[in-house]
């Protein structure tokens, strides 16, 4: 991210300025307690966070890679189970999966960036046991039908829903339709920290318990530690940040839809702007168009002070790091067509009326 | 010394963290620039200590982490060790040494300790087989074991030397820093150690380029840069946060290690006349210790806790189940009296609040409610 352009991808600044008093208030708070780790703020963060997502428990991790990989192990998987998600996500959706020792399958996306519906069932074998949609830029995935396939098949659902904190589907939050929504609330998330952050929602007792765990170094209290594992904590300040926050989201949310509104109002007609559907309540974590000569509109908008970025140019099956699992150029067509064409533009809650026109009007003059 | 102020519901307390951060100023007003650079992942505070660090120990390259087990973790996965490699370390350590191993793959081997609850060197050769890959040793409570000769079985048998100086940052031994004897030192700067930030902190440091490069990579999701990755990696960054707070803390490492050697000169000498009841490790005139844990062996061990706690002394126990009895290494296959001296002193030791925050009235009754204790 920049600040020194005109319109930089984000800005934290005008989030801050309502804020910043109980940001500084609940820093010294936490100073003057003395608890730094799993403390008060941390459960009290948990609990808030699954009133809002309307699942029984939250779960407070160190991050969002971390919240995926300890949910799959949690889990309890046979070593070579295969987990079927989207290859147009940020790697760590991919790489949590094979960090906890399973195998990612990947099935290709539709128009709208999400997991292909129609194209999961046949991607199902007598290995599979999760389906993982990724709530890509902020829209939630087809929710009912990947629920019905997994009924069908038996499999669990994990919801990767790193950038959709506050999307629904169906008037129905995400992160409450599987065994557990994985969250993560790095600070370029519609709902972040200040540092790296995550959570993972879930009804299951069982599985909030073993998250509990794991997190800790499997230890059941001080003294007892019932499995070797690994320190995936989310600290005490962070939480403390994130429950102001989360008192704001709904706003900052509401505000990232009605400038998203705008740009399809502006751009329709020069690129191919987000999909309305009226079953989805997108909250747009990235705001992504497509469009033709994409590098050179990037360039074009880079010179007049414009920062856009691209979610992501090199599909997660043709990384170096994916060679293992033998996937060609050519096998998941839409999300390489996608990956040419896509761009995510300047969009953040303070973003001022003058500065978005000045975006529009540049793409405008780009194709004029 | 710095007497508190603070409200304690303990007379002694174990926990001096709200005296430590009394004096917020400078750290909140490198927080708030860093507010307003918003360099939230990575960036040049993280840089800063990295380097302010390095420098520090004398290591060529240090990397922070998100914990001190994600540099253990780290540490034994940039070393190639994995399902199969066995890696020789101690029983009386906290869970995160062993956890680390464990959670790469490999199989922890366990052997005993000595006096002062450091790895006991001669035992490591009877424990070297053909899956050996490295030696594991803790410097435990911020004591040192006896490095150079662990380093001399660990060079003649081609193993690697990892060191958990998670308890170790600001120690020296034979004018060496602690973490610096093997190809990779770690630290953890949870609070309560020697160094520490306000939440969860960690690094490693090594001389070696390759290893530094590929740890940079698989510490940030094995990214080369923005759009290439060349493996799968994890993220197990430090929060800026927390590396503004270590950059800060640094800066104080010494005189804190000052201060703790005071406090533990002066428990040493005053409770060493009650010798056969309380037995005071040895202290070596080429360690500086950092006293992250002042750990002595006690008689009826659990009496004198309880007479202490009800006296408003906030003592600890690390730990009273060694690693190789918890329920977690079931299946390593150990039993009782695998290692009599680490499960001996799991029965007897205690630990006293030695922090830099103590008065000497503190001092001083803590001394007298143990001598009352055994009268």
């Amino acid at each position: 991210m920049s600040l020194k352009m005109k319109v930089p991808y984000t800005n934290f600044a005008p989030k801050n300025v309502d804020i910043k008093r109980q940001l500084m208030d609940a820093f010294e708070q936490v100073l003057d307690s003395g608890k730094y780790i799993q403390g008060p703020e941390v459960k009290a963060f948990e609990v808030e966070f699954a009133q809002y997502i309307k699942t029984k428990y939250g779960n407070g991790i160190a991050n969002g890679t971390c919240s995926l990989r300890l949910i799959l192990e949690a889990l309890g998987l046979p070593k070579d189970s295969e987990v079927i998600t989207a290859p147009n996500s940020f790697i760590a959706s991919a790489s949590s999966i094979v960090l906890a020792g399973l195998k990612p399958t990947f099935v290709d996306v539709a128009e709208d960036m999400n997991i292909n519906v129609d194209l999961i069932e046949s991607a199902i074998n007598e290995k599979t046991k999760v389906i993982m949609p990724v709530h890509l830029t902020g829209r939630p995935a087809k929710m009912d039908k990947i629920l019905s396939i997994a009924k069908k098949y038996n499999l669990l659902v994990l919801e990767d829903a790193a950038q959709a904190v506050g999307a629904k589907y169906k008037g129905q939050n995400v992160g409450s339709f599987g065994i557990a929504g994985s969250f993560s609330l790095h600070p370029l998330k519609n709902l972040h920290a200040y540092g790296d952050a995550g959570i993972v929602t879930t009804n299951s007792e069982e599985l909030w318990a073993k998250l509990s765990l794991l997190k800790n170094h499997g230890l059941s209290d001080r003294i007892n530690c019932e499995t070797f594992s690994s320190n995936c904590r989310l600290d005490e300040l962070q939480a403390s940040f994130l429950r102001i926050q989360l008192r704001k989201l709904d706003e900052w949310n509401g505000s990232r839809i009605s400038l998203a509104n705008t740009y399809n109002e502006e751009l329709f007609e020069y690129a191919t702007v987000p999909i309305k559907n009226d079953d989805e309540h997108h909250v747009f974590q990235t705001y992504m168009i497509r469009v033709t000569r994409r590098d050179e509109l990037q360039l074009f908008l880079k010179t007049h002070g414009i920062e856009t970025i691209v979610h992501y140019p090199i599909p997660i099956h043709l990384q170096p790091a994916a060679k293992f699992l033998g996937h060609a150029e050519g096998t998941f067509p839409v999300t390489e067509k996608l990956s040419r064409e896509i761009l995510s533009l300047p969009l953040y809650p303070g973003l001022s009326i003058d500065d978005q026109q000045y975006v529009v009007n540049k793409i405008k003059e780009f194709y004029q | 010394m710095k007497k508190s102020t603070m409200n304690y519901d303990w007379i002694v307390p174990y926990n001096y963290l709200p005296d430590q951060f009394k004096n917020r100023e400078d750290i909140f007003s490198e927080w708030k620039k860093l507010t307003q650079s918003a360099e939230f992942t990575l960036g040049p505070k993280v840089e800063e200590f990295e380097k302010n660090f390095a420098y520090y120990v004398g290591a060529k390259h240090c990397i922070s982490t998100n914990n001190g087990t994600d540099a253990l973790i780290l540490a034994i996965r940039a070393l190639g060790i994995k399902k199969g490699d066995e890696v020789i370390t101690v029983p009386n350590s906290f869970y995160a040494t062993t956890g680390a191993i464990i959670n790469c793959g490999a199989t922890p081997v366990f052997i005993d300790v000595d006096s002062n609850y450091q790895m006991n060197p001669e035992l490591i050769e009877g424990a070297i087989t053909k899956y050996t890959r490295a030696i594991l040793p803790v410097y435990w409570g911020g004591a040192s074991p006896d490095m150079l000769r662990i380093i001399e079985i660990a060079d003649k048998h081609k193993l690697a030397v990892i060191e958990d100086a998670c308890m170790g940052i600001g120690g020296k031994h034979k004018g060496t820093a602690h973490g610096r004897f093997g190809k990779i030192g770690t630290f953890s700067m949870h609070p309560l150690k020697s160094l520490n930030v306000m939440g969860d902190g960690g690094m490693l440091v090594t001389d070696d380029d390759d290893l530094y490069k590929w740890l940079l990579n698989y510490r940030n999701h094995g990214m080369q840069d923005r759009d290439h990755i060349t493996m799968w990696g994890v993220n197990m960054r430090i929060q800026p946060l927390q590396a503004i707070v270590a950059i800060l803390e640094l800066q104080k490492i010494d005189q804190i290690i000052i201060d703790r050697n005071l406090n533990a000169k002066y428990l040493d000498s005053a409770l060493s006349n009650l010798a056969p009841n309380v037995t005071i490790p040895r202290r070596n005139s080429y360690d500086l210790e950092t006293f992250s844990l002042y750990m002595i062996l006690c008689e009826n061990r659990n009496g004198l806790m309880e007479y202490l706690r009800q006296k408003k002394i906030d003592v600890k126990v690390h730990y009273p189940i060694p690693l190789h009895l918890q329920e977690a290494a079931l299946n390593l296959g150990y039993e009782k009296n695998s290692f009599p001296i680490a499960e001996s002193q799991a029965n007897k030791i205690l630990t006293l609040p030695v922090h830099q925050f103590l008065s000497q009235e503190q001092l001083q009754y803590m001394v007298n409610c143990i001598k009352d204790f055994y009268l």
